[in-house]
């Protein structure tokens, strides 16, 4: 397998490997490699990781996730392991099994925390400004109705209005908060475009905590606005050179920093991806969405939604709002990916539709990778979508058949961006607008009156420069 | 309109017969124009409390001198309509209106939910603890210093308290019959707060903008643009905008409804403006009695022309201990002759519509402002305004680009609240402010936006190199 220059240095513990694709076995063996470990978006790897457990072992597992059958309420997610079904895992070198155990230790013993409970309630409430608004979308409600003056209703669920503009700012924060627990008084995180390291910085200038951001040296020149606001923020942006210089290298940098410094440094990972604890701690923390979306609901109309619709990246804002429902078999859960350039250009980053199985950032799960298990660098015009992989619990969602996954292109996300602005005033997110996009196909389908409620993951300010580019405005 | 400093006496106004509110014909220039308006029956109206105290115009007969204009739109001898004839058929259109919507529970209820789930309101009352922590340990040596609470404006859709009055106004528009808003902007704020607006009801909007401006704050020049909104460019800075949109406006006055974006302007604009806008302090009313079962002793605003501080500070101007500050853009100081601070060295005269404190040579000549915080560069303030400052409800003092700048970093480092640089105005008082408080005092301050748009601004000018 052939490896980037400079990029990761573990080697993995196990001296076997094999590819695993569904549930095919004894595939031939290869040389293992270790991808960088948990990042909330990448744009390539230039290494990809194989490593599988002992695939007897995975394909009991899978038949246990099968005997489960499809009752949600039997499944675990996650089982003691960390895995999703086959899913999930913690694909990372021994250095740091200990600082992800005493995470899952800590995170399990605040989740009973009643101080920790109220302190993290009254920040998402005064400094974030929740509970965000479940709003009902008159002008594209009518937008969809048809002829017969029939059609679907449609509600959007507000986290564009948190602090920040985004829902990333939720997790950010139950990890800072957790981080000063554990007595950590030191952040990394990495970034691409800027957007996770922001919500990083901010929530460490809340709490007073150091705070270092690694940026690949050609991210930071293409997106100085968010350098230069993280800095305002207090953060320290060290740039990396190494390799590409983009968001790869940048991962590589900021594990060997946590390693070195695991005692009094916390990693902020800014989605569902990673190894275990990361994705359920994340979707956990962004679960408050999905439960303020049960109230709301209740409230409203009396009754629950009839389908959720998310844009998926790593997957964090969608699982914040499907989790809530997940056990709820009549909610149907929609995932949009980016198509990017379409799904036959080879550039895209539809990870469920188009990847296979592997183990990407200490996890199992779907990703885009090419016959030899090297990633393929995906392509999205909203960089937070740009990921080849996607969290655990979304591939096992999907194979499991709970929820579906579908993409749109770069093209179909722009006009819903120009739409929703110019029909509702709110100037959407390019991530989100995937999934407003995906609304165009969803609608006629829809039975009259059926509920939609779409999470607004984010606003659209920083995308106005690049949307204009490309649309006549 | 030419201002002037010799005081013009008050015209009383020509008796108005009753409305029916069915159709109105008003002539212009010799041709007659009907606006339709909603129909409602006046007789039914109902005096509902839905939006908090109802302080509609018809009350005339309060004991407090401190609390509203006069019928004709006075403050003292502040505010009056100086308009065209053409025009005062229109605004009486509006004053009725305004007095009927602020007790019509079918709108209250529309607005109070837009405000709700379109806004994001209520705001959150913020304890900034570590800007709290700051000023401790910077000026005591023992006690435990006031508190510092930031009322979160920053927070609402479009990211400024621009988008209360927005909202409500064009509401109005629609219920006019009015195809069309024509806004003005300075830093754009307002502009795309009501092209947003605009967009979610359905009605076209015009916004006029200086070259000026537009140079410095395109990003929000495209927001407006992709929220359909028509932005239209002329020399020179929002002043000139004003003027523009207002004489657009009388040019097409059977469709277009003049959208004014803040407590500037002829009777009833600086009353519609506040009453919009004063949801800010109702609310931090009861969440000042939710937090700490009391009020707040000080009340800190930037001023540009008074919308955000006499939304926060309407609620309780009969509070006589609840202290009032507001706080201008002394820009590059007062001597310098750069600077928008026209209740510090302004004086009477007439502008846009209203008399009011303004910044004129001694020829009465309007003088351009300055200010790193575009939406205070205004050479006028709002005749409410202006009336607290003359009965000394409200004192007034000032901060330059500098300390605003500063105040912005600060804030931006110990909260991770990046403030608008209008609202760091607000903020870099504080410096002056917490030294003279007594121990547990709480400050609420208005963080009236936020400071994304600013970053451009900060990056070019008086940014230390040690964070670039």
């Amino acid at each position: 397998m052939a490896t980037s220059g400079t990029a990761s240095t573990f080697r993995p513990s196990v001296s076997a490997s094999s590819r695993l694709t569904h549930l095919r076995s004894s595939p031939p063996f290869k040389v293992p490699n270790f991808t960088p470990l948990p990042s909330s978006r990448s744009h390539s790897f230039s290494v990809s990781c194989t490593i599988a457990k002992d695939p007897t072992f995975l394909m009991a597992e899978a038949e246990k996730t099968k005997a489960a059958g499809s009752d949600p309420t039997l499944w675990k997610r996650p089982d003691s392991f960390g895995r999703f079904g086959k899913f999930g895992g913690k694909y990372v070198p021994e250095t740091l099994m200990h600082a992800l155990s005493e995470l899952e230790t800590a995170f399990y013993s605040l989740a009973t925390d009643d101080d920790f409970q109220r302190e993290l309630a009254g920040i998402l409430k005064d400094y974030v400004g929740r509970e965000s608004p479940l709003y009902f979308a008159e002008r594209l409600t009518e937008h969809y109705r048809r002829e017969n003056g029939e059609g679907p209703l449609i509600y959007l669920k507000r986290e564009d209005l948190n602090h920040t503009g985004a829902h990333k700012i939720n997790n950010a924060v139950a990890q800072a908060l957790l981080a000063k627990r554990l007595g950590k008084r030191r952040i990394i995180a990495e970034t691409g475009a800027g957007q996770h390291g922001v919500a990083t910085a901010t929530v460490c200038a809340r709490f007073g905590l150091q705070c270092i951001i690694y940026m690949g040296a050609q991210d930071m020149e293409r997106q100085a606005l968010n350098v230069f606001r993280m800095r305002l923020l207090g953060a320290e942006v060290r740039g990396v050179h190494s390799g590409t210089a983009t968001l790869k290298d940048a991962t590589s940098e900021a594990i060997r920093d946590w390693v070195t410094n695991v005692e009094t440094t916390h990693y902020i990972l800014g989605s569902v991806a990673g190894p275990h604890p990361y994705p359920m701690m994340v979707r956990d923390f962004h679960a408050v969405i999905g439960k303020e979306t049960r109230r709301q609901a209740m409230e409203k109309w009396g009754g629950k939604p009839d389908v959720l619709v998310a844009c998926v990246g790593g997957g964090s804002n969608a699982m914040g709002l499907f989790h809530e429902f997940v056990d709820d078999t009549e909610v149907r859960m929609i995932g949009v990916e980016a198509a990017g350039f379409g799904l036959d250009s080879g550039k895209h980053a539809a990870t469920l539709t188009k990847g296979d199985v592997g183990v990407l950032h200490g996890a199992m799960s779907y990703l885009l990778q090419d016959d030899d298990g090297q990633i393929i660098e995906p392509h999205s015009i909203s960089a937070g979508l740009d990921y080849p992989g996607v969290g655990p619990e979304h591939s096992f969602l999907k194979d499991m058949g709970r929820a579906e996954y579908y993409s749109v292109t770069d093209e179909e996300a722009l006009e819903a961006f120009k739409r929703v602005s110019r029909l509702e005033g709110i100037i959407p997110a390019l991530e989100t607008s995937h999934a407003l996009a995906h609304l165009e196909k969803l609608c006629p389908t829809l039975p009259d009156g059926a509920r939609v409620v779409l999470n607004f993951s984010g606003r659209g300010d920083k995308d106005v420069q690049t949307a204009i580019k490309y649309l006549e405005v | 309109m030419p201002s002037t400093k010799i005081q013009l006496r008050w015209q009383p106004l020509p008796r108005v017969p009753e409305r029916n509110h069915r159709m109105i014909n008003s002539v212009v220039f010799g041709v007659p124009i009907k606006c339709h308006h909603r129909v409602s029956d006046v007789l039914s109206r109902t005096n509902g409390p839905s939006f908090g105290s109802v302080t509609s115009v018809s009350i005339r007969t309060k004991a407090r001198p401190f609390l509203l204009g006069d019928a004709n739109g006075r403050f003292g001898r502040f505010g009056g309509k100086f308009v065209p004839e053409t025009l005062m058929s229109r605004l009486r259109d509006l004053e009725e209106e305004l007095d009927f919507v602020l007790s019509d529970h079918e709108f209250q209820a529309e607005l109070t939910t837009a405000l709700r789930d379109y806004v994001g309101r209520e705001m959150p009352l913020y304890l900034a603890e570590r800007l709290t922590e700051h000023y401790r340990n910077k000026s005591r040596t023992t006690g435990d210093g006031p508190e510092i609470y930031l009322k979160r404006e920053d927070l609402g859709h479009s990211g400024s308290h621009k988008m209360n009055n927005a909202l409500a106004q064009a509401m109005i528009a629609r219920r006019f019959g009015c195809s069309r808003v024509v806004v003005a902007t300075g830093a754009g704020q307002h502009g795309v707060a009501t092209a947003a607006a605009c967009a979610k009801l359905s009605l076209e909007c015009t916004v006029f903008m200086g070259t000026t401006d537009i140079e410095k704050q395109s990003s929000n020049v495209l927001s407006m643009k992709l929220l359909g909104a028509q932005v239209s460019s002329l020399e020179g800075t929002f002043q000139d905008a004003s003027s523009e949109a207002i004489r657009n406006w009388v040019e097409n006055l059977e469709t277009t409804y003049y959208l004014s974006g803040t407590v500037v302007g002829p009777h009833p604009s600086p009353v519609m403006v506040r009453e919009f806008q004063s949801v800010i302090g109702k609310e931090t009313r009861k969440q000042a009695k939710r937090l700490w079962g009391g009020k707040p002793d000080v009340l800190v605003a930037c001023v540009g022309s008074g919308s955000n501080a006499l939304g926060l500070f309407h609620e309780f101007v009969g509070d006589e201990d609840v202290r009032l500050v507001g706080v201008e853009a002394a820009g590059l100081g007062l001597d310098s002759g750069k600077h928008s601070a026209t209740l510090a060295v302004g004086d009477v005269g007439v502008y846009h519509g209203s008399m009011s404190y303004l910044l004129q040579d001694d020829q009465g000549q309007i003088l351009r402002p300055h200010s790193i915080g575009v939406e205070l560069e205004y050479p006028g303030v709002g005749p409410e305004i202006s009336f607290l400052k003359e009965t000394g409800r409200v004192e007034f003092y000032t901060a330059t680009d500098k300390e605003a700048i500063q105040a912005c970093m600060l804030l931006s480092r110990l909260e991770g609240i990046i403030p608008a640089l209008e609202a760091s105005h607000a903020l870099a008082f504080l410096d002056k402010l917490v030294p003279t408080l007594r121990d547990g005092a709480k400050v609420v301050v208005n963080c009236s936006g936020r400071g994304d748009k600013d970053l451009d601004t900060l990056i070019q000018r008086g940014m230390p190199s040690s964070l670039c």
